[in-house]
């Protein structure tokens, strides 16, 4: 949910969103040292990492991948 | 291969990295403790609600606004179960706090003059601005300045006791399964409230893991049958997006229903969608139940300067509108779908003045304490937080470390790895599903009635025992889900449990018990683990020793009065009759 993509050729290593997740989504790659989604079924969507990607390297939308029941 | 890694002579171990918990790390270490460890199962500063805190702190001014009418409302909205002097307390010190936060680094909305800008929110006063991530950025880092020694990635599953006193946590760290026992001489758990995994981005990951880590130990909860007020209304029926809700109407956005009624209209004519959160979500369920969805919050008409500032306090929630089309360049181009979140129990830790629990050693901070002695939102977090971590450092110059009961600690470390041993099992996900899909309709703890919950509260003890004992965890990521889908668990069955006692409608409503209750029900329910079993009991609110009294007798509660005066039920014989 909410992360979509991450751009390889924009990563820069950082690790700024393997960092900051809340739900602990993102890894690093050893080898190419690039982010990568490796729990998207946890991503709670809060953009939190496109917002802190000094590189705009990373894509959300704020759609459900899995269902969550709602109110009604 | 996982290690068992010992962290000894802590001061004062702090579990939580929302805004109560730097705090309580930071006043430690100002009362002079020398050894302060604040543990997270994320990141310090960028995990929990705080970060995400809709960009709205609710700040006494004391030259501007009267300290007596704010609290008075605040003891109202609890229908007076509020411990008043911590309420009292938590408003008058939210001024010097947010100065301080100004001083550590936090950028407030000002004026061009320099001062802190207040604008409309929900309620009757004006209320700041930020950019949460930035706030929380700024205290995380004023914490580690001063000292604090910050541990991230290490989910706490439950407390060290020794002869009743907490001397310490366990748990294990999400990415290598390592497992960690803390040593501390006073402990504060600062671990927030829990929305059950619902439908909103930035509140996933408060599972109620403080609530049921405290109730394991022995400490007595409380308040948990009252949703918080933060089961919110949120842009969330097809969209994942949030929060953002008091400067949504603050800017001037209303609610409108499928058939395009301005409904609050007609529910509030005074504060109309800025009354007060609870009202809001009562009024969107009633909206629901006589099939008026739908519903949505326009904000069309707002000006291209109302979405610029939503822009810059809210650049989450408005860069999610944007991703979805809702808003293109400086407009909202359609309205947006919203309900109530999902119900909100907060099985607090019962605390006194010096935020200390039952149990020695043990203290709390934010919203993991009981809700009628901290109000939702950053400022009591941190001023509660403050109070919590002074307290610890008290006690940590007055005792000796006990050591760990091995015992103990080998079952705990069972307990805590259990589901990584299994090779097969149920998923978390799946578990949580059926936690969600049993207690996140509104008809069972928004609009209540003593059946559905109980035939919700069997749903839930069939999960208790038939699946959460069976919890597998591929690797200590699922490690961690487990444990939050174990924890909610637990949490659903104690709001389920406390709600069905509380036979009356007072902050809730009840179809079956319409009256608010006050011959009766002045009352906290309260609740304690006595080896293994659910122990709940009454305790009358002390009303003689504060200073607001509410009137005693019986009398329809003013939320069905007003459904009532609408024609949407009648009541009679058996309670809530819908029209």
């Amino acid at each position: 949910m909410g992360v979509r993509h991450i751009d390889v050729g924009l990563c820069n290593g950082c690790g700024i969103c393997v960092d900051c997740c809340p739900l602990d989504v993102l890894r690093m790659d050893g080898a190419s040292r690039k982010a990568y989604i490796k729990y998207l079924r946890d991503c709670q969507g809060c953009f939190l990492c496109q917002d802190q990607c000094p590189e705009d390297a990373i894509h959300c939308v704020a759609l459900y991948e899995k269902r969550i029941p709602g109110a009604w | 291969m996982p290690q068992d890694i010992t962290v000894a002579d802590i001061d004062v171990l702090v579990v939580g990295g929302g805004l109560a918990g730097v705090y309580a790390a930071i006043k430690a270490i100002e009362a002079g403790a020398g050894n302060v460890v604040q543990v997270d199962k994320g990141q310090v500063g960028k995990s929990g609600c705080s970060c995400f805190a809709a960009g709205v702190m609710h700040t006494y001014f004391p030259q501007e606004d009267n300290l007596e009418d704010r609290v008075r409302r605040l003891v109202r909205a609890q229908g007076y179960l509020a411990q008043q002097d911590l309420m009292a307390s938590q408003m008058e010190q939210s001024w010097p706090v947010t100065n301080e936060m100004a001083d550590l680094g936090v950028d407030f909305v000002r004026t061009t003059d320099g001062a802190l800008e207040r604008r409309p929110g929900r309620g009757s006063y004006p209320i700041i601005s930020f950019y949460g991530p930035q706030l929380m950025d700024a205290m995380g880092k004023a914490a580690a300045r001063k000292g604090v020694k910050q541990v991230h990635r290490v989910m706490v599953t439950d407390l060290l006791t020794h002869d009743g006193q907490v001397t310490g946590a366990v748990g294990f760290h999400t990415r290598t399964g390592d497992f960690y026992v803390f040593q501390a001489k006073a402990t504060v758990l600062a671990t927030g409230s829990t929305w059950y995994k619902g439908r909103m981005p930035g509140h996933r990951d408060t599972t109620g893991d403080g609530y049921a880590a405290a109730y394991r130990a022995g400490a007595v909860l409380s308040g948990v049958e009252n949703n918080d007020a933060p089961t919110n209304v949120m842009p969330i029926g097809r969209y994942d997006i949030g929060p953002g809700m008091n400067k949504f109407v603050g800017e001037g956005g209303f609610f409108i229903n499928a058939r395009g009624e301005r409904f609050m209209e007609r529910y509030n004519p005074a504060m109309k969608e800025r009354a007060g959160l609870r009202f809001l979500v009562y009024a969107l369920c009633m909206e629901a139940r006589q099939g008026h969805t739908p519903l949505f919050m326009d904000m069309t008409h707002l000006s291209p300067e109302a979405v610029g500032r939503l822009k810059k306090v809210l650049p989450l929630a408005m860069k999610m509108f944007e991703s979805v089309g809702l808003v293109v360049g400086d407009r909202f181009v359609e309205p947006v779908e919203w309900m109530p979140q999902a119900p909100v129990g907060r099985p607090g830790l019962v605390v006194n003045g010096d935020f200390e629990s039952t149990m020695p050693g043990l203290y709390a901070g934010g919203e993991v304490c009981a809700p009628q002695a901290v109000v939702t939102g950053l400022s009591a977090a941190a001023t509660s937080g403050a109070v919590a971590g002074t307290s610890a450092a008290r006690r940590a110059r007055a005792v000796k470390q006990l050591p760990p009961d091995s015992g103990q600690l080998a079952e705990l470390k069972r307990h805590t790895l259990q589901p990584l041993e299994r090779t097969d099992g149920i998923e978390p996900d799946q578990a949580l599903l059926t936690l969600q899909e049993t207690i996140v309709p509104y008809e069972v703890l928004l609009l209540r009635h003593g059946q559905r919950m109980t035939r919700a509260l069997e749903q839930v003890e069939d999960l208790r025992d038939n699946q959460i004992p069976l919890l597998h965890a591929y690797d200590p990521h699922y490690l961690r889900m487990a444990h939050e889908a174990r924890n909610l668990t637990l949490v659903a069955e104690l709001h389920l449990r406390a709600s069905l006692m509380r036979t009356e409608s007072r902050v809730e409503l009840r179809e079956d018990y319409p009256d608010q209750d006050n011959e009766n029900w002045l009352k906290w329910i309260k609740v304690r683990n006595e080896a293994g079993a659910m122990k709940m009991f009454t305790e009358d609110v002390p009303l003689e020793r504060y200073p607001l009294k509410a009137e005693r007798g019986r009398s329809l509660n003013h939320l069905w009065q007003m459904a009532e005066k609408q024609g949407i039920v009648t009541i009679g014989e058996g309670g809530v009759k819908w029209a």
